[in-house]
């Protein structure tokens, strides 16, 4: 008898078990997503639940999702792009619909988010909301004798180099609300022109224009900073983790808002992982472990009622849904989404 | 006959790998990128054309020229910086040292870092520049500055301070190696004619170690170039690199045409400098 060295055993076992099951991906999901939407605390039980193998590839920004898709995404299943790019990956062909009648609790999910057009094409859904927040303002407590209520001071040469502001198009939101348009995503040439303007204004006061979740923190712990924009929910706990008092607010110009939700990647509605991996995070089990991990509020209030404590239902506006309608909703900017970033890019490069 | 065969086919596996190697990583994405940069963006990507508007873009809207400027003044700040370092430290190691063992630990000491990622020293740098960092903390216990400076940090002079420090070793073992090669006795012979030793430094060991000098110029001046990681870590509002743009163009504005263009630009930059440098070099040589 010949000697069955582990290669062989291996290289046997995978050639027959490809030869029984033509899906070989099965058993396995790939995910390309934001740090803690897959966070082991809800994971791990999900894993041992249904034998399906779920690694995840994290991104920094949805541009990344985009760039990886574009570059041919084949080796993920999974994505979660915010609202303002949703639009664009379905008209770019990089998912396919969601069968909804397979989502249990689609129903419960905020009508709101249900009814948004830019996750639907042609009567049929491509994404499943999943986690919302604002772009709230953050001020460390001790650095202000009245609280500030409004982006006025942003721009109060008093904040001079104690102000940072993240480094995104949004940035150009903000300015032009502080300027007095509200129609922030249909911004016209002029408006956009008078936001740059803005911002070029302030930059001398700016101390950092910052990228990252964690560099935020780093800024306000470093104490370099005392206001700022940030993920509503997110970086406050953390800085708040390290000691320092900050508190968030929605100023008077209001707040931007955004919505994540998973999509299918083009080929991959077939995993048998992939509807019992969604099932499982629009339920109390996924919207209440990346609640708890990430800060961010859910998609499905019925499964945050039922799962949070009263308190953090409330913390995370759920039981408000004035909050939310208040909240100005990322929307796809289509072919002026060049525009904006390259307004952003020309304050930079001032 | 056979031998020369064999010899042959060794000889088309010793040069062809590299070759292939070459075509395969370097020329063939330099060809996808040039022509990428005459497609057109078209939401929701780009499409296939051949059209020079993205370069007409880079010359028509003033921020891309701004960046290319900045970026090229702060690559000649970091290598006219790195090199007054450099120079004197690399003399000191060749010629006045007389112990050679100090000069292997203090030549290893500045080529050392080199080992140690550079993010990780980028990052370091942060806590070192930081308002609460290592500098000012130091400077006010001194009782240099009495209130925390800011300018340490998030600005260009951080970018320049870090990038030096991560670049001078490229300027270190060039000049280290042409001081090193220059032989002793022309020093002697100059003395002997009666020049000072400052004039045989200017008229002699200058010229000698020029090629070295040259090369670490080069070397310092396009790695600074087409550097990213700097700005995007210790940079402030004013630290935009071309490289950031290029990044944001394959990234946020989804404009991999315009993004391509850039990168094209950036080449023929740093190519001209090369061989601009090259050209230099040919004409300082000097046979002993």
């Amino acid at each position: 008898m010949a000697k069955t060295t582990p290669l062989k055993t291996i290289l046997t076992t995978s050639l027959a078990t490809a030869v029984a099951l033509p899906a070989w991906a099965e058993g396995e999901l790939s995910l390309l997503t934001w740090e803690g939407y897959a966070d082991d605390s809800f994971i791990a039980a999900f894993e041992a639940e249904t034998g399906c193998r779920v690694s995840a590839t994290y991104v920094g920004s949805g541009e990344e999702i985009i760039a990886k898709m574009a570059a041919g995404g084949g080796v993920y299943d999974l994505i979660t792009p915010a609202s303002d790019i949703t639009k664009l990956i379905i008209e770019a062909g990089f998912v396919e619909p969601i069968d909804i009648s397979r989502i249990d609790e689609w129903e419960n999910i905020y009508p709101q988010f249900r009814e948004l057009d830019n996750i639907q094409m042609d009567g049929e859904y491509y994404a499943m909301p999943y986690t919302w927040g604002a772009i709230a303002f953050m001020y460390r407590d001790d650095a202000f004798e009245t609280p500030p209520t409004s982006l006025a001071a942003l721009f109060d040469p008093r904040n001079e180099g104690r102000i940072a502001l993240w480094d995104d198009k949004s940035a150009i939101y903000v300015a032009a609300r502080y300027n007095g348009d509200t129609n922030i995503y249909t911004l016209s040439d002029e408006q956009i022109a008078a936001a740059v303007e803005t911002l070029i204004e302030q930059r001398p006061l700016v101390r950092r224009y910052w990228s990252t979740a964690g560099e935020l923190v780093d800024l306000y712990v470093g104490g370099e900073v005392d206001i700022s924009n940030t993920w509503a929910g997110y970086q406050s706990a953390l800085i708040a983790a390290e000691g320092i008092e900050v508190t968030e607010f929605i100023p008077e110009e209001n707040a931007e808002g955004w919505m994540d939700s998973w999509m299918i990647a083009d080929g991959s509605a077939d995993n048998a992982c992939t509807y019992p991996f969604l099932n499982m995070q629009l339920s109390e089990q996924g919207q209440c472990g990346v609640a708890n991990v990430n800060g961010y509020s859910v998609a499905n209030p019925v499964a945050a009622r039922n799962c949070m404590t009263e308190e953090q239902f409330v913390a995370l506006h759920q039981d408000d849904p004035a909050y939310l309608d208040a909240l100005l909703m990322w929307q796809p900017l289509g072919d002026r989404m060049g525009a904006y970033v390259n307004a952003w890019n020309s304050v930079k490069a001032q | 006959m056979t031998l020369r065969i064999i010899d042959r086919i060794g000889m088309g596996f010793f040069l062809g790998l590299p070759i292939l190697w070459i075509v395969l990583f370097m020329l063939v994405p330099y060809g996808v990128l040039l022509t990428y940069s005459f497609w057109i963006k078209s939401y929701p990507l780009f499409e296939p054309a051949f059209q020079f508007g993205n370069y007409l873009t880079l010359l028509n809207e003033p921020q891309y020229l701004s960046v290319i400027g900045r970026t090229l003044k702060i690559a000649v700040i970091v290598s006219v910086t790195a090199l007054v370092l450099a120079y004197p430290f690399a003399y000191f190691l060749v010629f006045r040292l007389k112990n050679a063992t100090i000069r292997k630990v203090l030549f290893f000491g500045v080529i050392a870092p080199l080992w140690v990622s550079y993010l990780l020293r980028a990052y370091l740098w942060k806590t070192i520049l930081g308002t609460q960092g290592v500098l000012n903390s130091t400077l006010m216990g001194l009782g240099i500055i009495g209130e925390p400076l800011d300018v340490f940090l998030y600005s260009q002079a951080a970018m320049v301070i870090t990038l030096t420090y991560i670049f001078i070793p490229f300027m270190v073992m060039p000049i280290y190696a042409a001081l090193e090669k220059i032989p002793r006795n022309l020093d002697e012979a100059s003395a002997d004619l009666g020049q000072s030793s400052w004039t045989t430094f200017w008229r002699v060991t200058v010229p000698l170690s020029l090629p070295g000098v040259v090369a670490g110029f080069t070397l310092t001046f396009c790695l600074c170039f087409g550097d990213f990681v700097a700005a995007f870590l210790v940079g402030g509002p004013d630290g935009l690199m071309v490289a950031n743009v290029i990044t944001s163009q394959f990234g946020a504005a989804l404009d991999w045409p315009l993004g391509s263009a850039l990168a094209v630009v950036m080449l023929v930059v740093v190519l001209a400098i090369i061989s601009l440098s090259d050209r230099f070099e040919q004409r300082a040589k000097v046979q002993f």
